[in-house]
């Protein structure tokens, strides 16, 4: 049995990352990966020359450990990309998020004016409880909105009515919407948030370049890596994990180490458990639900398709959820600049009918939607490649967290052992959460205490709110102080207050210094205050024409202040809701 | 220039922020009342000296019979400054006095 003082399961992001972090701190892991090639879900596969992300990975991190370990790692080759992603519809390209004059001309005058119909009742009559993901969008969006856009893709991706996707689910992509964060980015950081979503960075090659030199240095500082192996059974004493069993060239091995990090499906790590768990815990593992999906790179022998990234198809004619133009990440990504490769991404269930479609039929269906949506005929297609991906996402559905919260208690008896990574946690953890999870856990085995759960749990999700939450430019309080409403009666009192008592002081004054009272340019107030003279009864009907003309500025100030305030406040919770609601896209 | 009236600690942020009701610093309105009707008064006198002419400020003379050594001159425009800072932070801070104890007496 080989002995190891940490090892790592899993070769993704989180399970690099935490190597990296062993050897900084001069420990040397060994690491088991199942595949044969370092990322995990964000891997490069190649095929003839042609990069394919899966999935498409942007590189975007508030997180500035994270940051600078990616500049550090690639250098010059980490690119920044200025984004486009639309929304395909009806053979139609909408920018996202919707801009009015883009959605009118797309969509025709007769479907804008239903959709915003549709928009101003729900804004008006909004269904009062928010408990799934479609009331969400339909009491900001309206319902013909939310048709039209949001129900087919989300549909597409999850495989489940937008009705039964709980709202702790949408809570959960939508957290963080916080109309402060949001008034304070509109105040003092609009321009970094705009650049921070609309630029991000991309390793030359794809993700998979990264991964590459993380394991150069890994390998390098006199960590082991070994591919091509598969745990098989992780023994334990029931307090310690004791052991790791894992297959390599069809060769069982154990190791045995002082600490575990496991980045591999919890639900798996969970029945890989040599005594066996408990039967609850078993079976809480074995109901924790993934969404898998499938790629269809079609090589197509054309310069350029679309100058976007990425786009969402909400179409309901094709089967297809997204489509990736690799070359418009990098154009490194492909070798042959006269031809473009597109990923065709699929959502299913692992073993569902379109998992099990032989590639051959993939590769024809992602032709023939190619050809019906517009891009050219399928006899463009000159070379084809396709990847299945298990366990992409994991799923939130009804009860996940009652299960996971028994896995988790039940794994917590385990003092050697820390679970790191989306799928090793069962949650949306971007990259940079992932691997923010494995370099704490890293830390971790070298004494110090770090709640991994708390990754992304605590700080808004929204990559524009982050900007600003971190930011102790703008506290609270102030923007609290600064927005409040002005009590309108209270500054018409003020200001009426004030005007009459000058104009009262004034009457006052000039009949105390005598003179040629009756001469005095003061009587020209008569003009418009009727019966007022420069005496002292005078004074007093100035005090009243005066006080009521103040109390009606200031009424009106005031409530033009609050209006315009109103307004300011809704168009940055508006405007917030959309972007949350493209962070919510991005990150499936 | 404002104060929040922290009525309900228990409130979200986001709850104050819709439900606060602003109150406003007597002596900071005060001081910003009195230094942009030092400088209108200031600007205004000055602009007339230097456009000039057969009369200079035949109408902004008036001012004098309120605020006594005021002329349109250089030295003058420094005394009705003065008189400016002084009446408009005084109203200012009156107003905000009387706005803040509206707001009290109201809630």
């Amino acid at each position: 049995m080989k002995e190891k003082p940490v090892v790592v399961i899993g070769a993704g992001p989180a399970g690099l990352a935490a190597a990296y972090e062993f050897i900084c701190r001069g420990i040397s892991p060994l690491i088991l990966e199942r595949g044969g090639m370092v990322g995990g879900i964000s891997r490069t596969e190649s095929y003839k020359g042609y990069n394919l992300d899966i999935g498409g990975h942007r590189f975007f991190t508030k997180n500035d450990e994270i940051n600078q370990l990616w500049e550090k790692m690639l250098g010059p080759d980490f690119l920044k990309v200025n984004r486009l992603s639309r929304i395909y519809y009806k053979g139609k390209f909408f920018n996202y998020p919707l801009r009015p004059v883009n959605a009118f001309f797309n969509l025709g005058p007769l479907e804008s004016l239903l959709v915003l119909i549709s928009y101003c009742r729900a804004r008006l009559s909004p269904q009062p409880e928010e408990k799934s993901f479609e009331e969400w969008v339909i009491n900001r969006f309206g319902a013909r909105l939310y048709r039209t856009f949001f129900k087919t893709y989300t549909e597409k991706v999850w495989g489940i009515p937008c009705s039964e996707i709980r709202a702790d689910w949408a809570a959960q992509r939508i957290r963080g919407l916080s109309l402060l964060v949001a008034v304070a980015n509109a105040l003092f950081g609009g321009q970094q948030a705009k650049s921070l979503i609309e630029l991000f960075s991309y390793p030359k090659l794809g993700p998979g370049m990264m991964w590459q030199r993380f394991t150069e240095h890994i390998v390098t500082g006199g960590g082991e890596l070994m591919l091509h192996s598969e745990v098989s059974a992780i023994r334990h004493d029931h307090r310690r994990i004791t052991a790791v069993e894992y297959t390599n060239n069809e060769t069982r091995s154990e190791v045995s180490a002082e600490h575990y990090i496991s980045s591999m499906p919890i639900s798996r790590l969970v029945q890989l458990l040599k005594p066996q768990p408990p039967a609850e815990v078993l079976k809480s593992a074995e109901e924790l639900t993934y969404r898998s999906f499938i790629i269809v790179v079609l090589i197509i022998d054309r310069q350029t398709l679309f100058p976007d990234q990425w786009l969402y198809v909400h179409s309901p004619k094709v089967q297809v959820g997204r489509i990736q133009n690799f070359k418009n990440w990098s154009r490194f990504m492909v070798p042959d600049q006269s031809k473009t490769s597109i990923g065709m991404e699929y959502f299913c269930n692992e073993n569902d009918r379109t998992w099990k479609m032989a590639d051959y039929e993939l590769v024809e269906m992602a032709s023939r939607e190619m050809e019906l949506m517009g891009f050219g005929p399928a006899s463009l297609v000159v070379d084809s490649y396709v990847v299945r991906q298990a366990k992409a996402y994991p799923v939130y559905d009804a009860t996940y967290k009652q299960k996971l919260l028994k896995i988790r208690n039940y794994l917590d008896d385990f003092h050697n052992l820390q679970t790191i990574g989306r799928n090793g946690m069962h949650r949306y953890n971007n990259m940079d959460h992932s691997m923010q999870t494995g370099i704490l856990a890293a830390k971790n085995c070298c004494g110090e205490h770090h709640d991994l759960w708390a990754v992304n749990e605590e700080k808004s999700y929204l990559e524009e709110d982050r900007t600003v939450k971190e930011a102790p430019l703008v506290p609270e309080k102030v923007l609290i102080r600064a927005f409040a409403r002005m009590d309108k009666f209270a500054f018409a009192v003020a200001v009426g207050t004030i005007c009459g008592l000058l104009v009262f002081s004034a009457t006052l004054w000039i009949i105390s210094r005598g003179g040629d009272v009756l001469n005095s340019h003061l009587r020209l107030l008569g003009q418009y205050f009727i019966g007022y003279t420069v005496t002292v009864k005078g004074g007093f009907i100035a005090f009243g024409y005066s006080f009521f003309w103040g109390f009606l500025f200031g009424w009106l100030f005031a409530y033009l202040r609050n209006l315009f305030l109103a307004i300011y406040l809704y168009r940055i919770k508006r405007k917030a809701e959309l972007l949350s609601l493209r962070d919510f896209f991005d990150n499936f | 220039m404002v104060k929040f009236d922290r009525k309900n600690e228990a409130l979200t942020t986001e709850q104050k922020l819709f439900s606060g009701v602003l109150l406003l610093n007597a002596k900071v309105v005060g001081l910003a009342f009195g230094i942009i009707l030092a400088l209108g008064i200031f600007v205004a006198t000055n602009w007339l000296i230097i456009k000039g002419g057969d009369r200079v400020g035949p109408h902004l003379i008036l001012l004098s019979q309120y605020f006594i050594g005021y002329r349109v001159t250089f030295v003058g425009s420094l005394i009705g400054a003065a008189y400016g800072f002084t009446l408009g932070t005084i109203c200012g801070a009156l107003m905000g006095w009387i706005y803040n104890k509206i707001v009290a007496f109201r809630q």
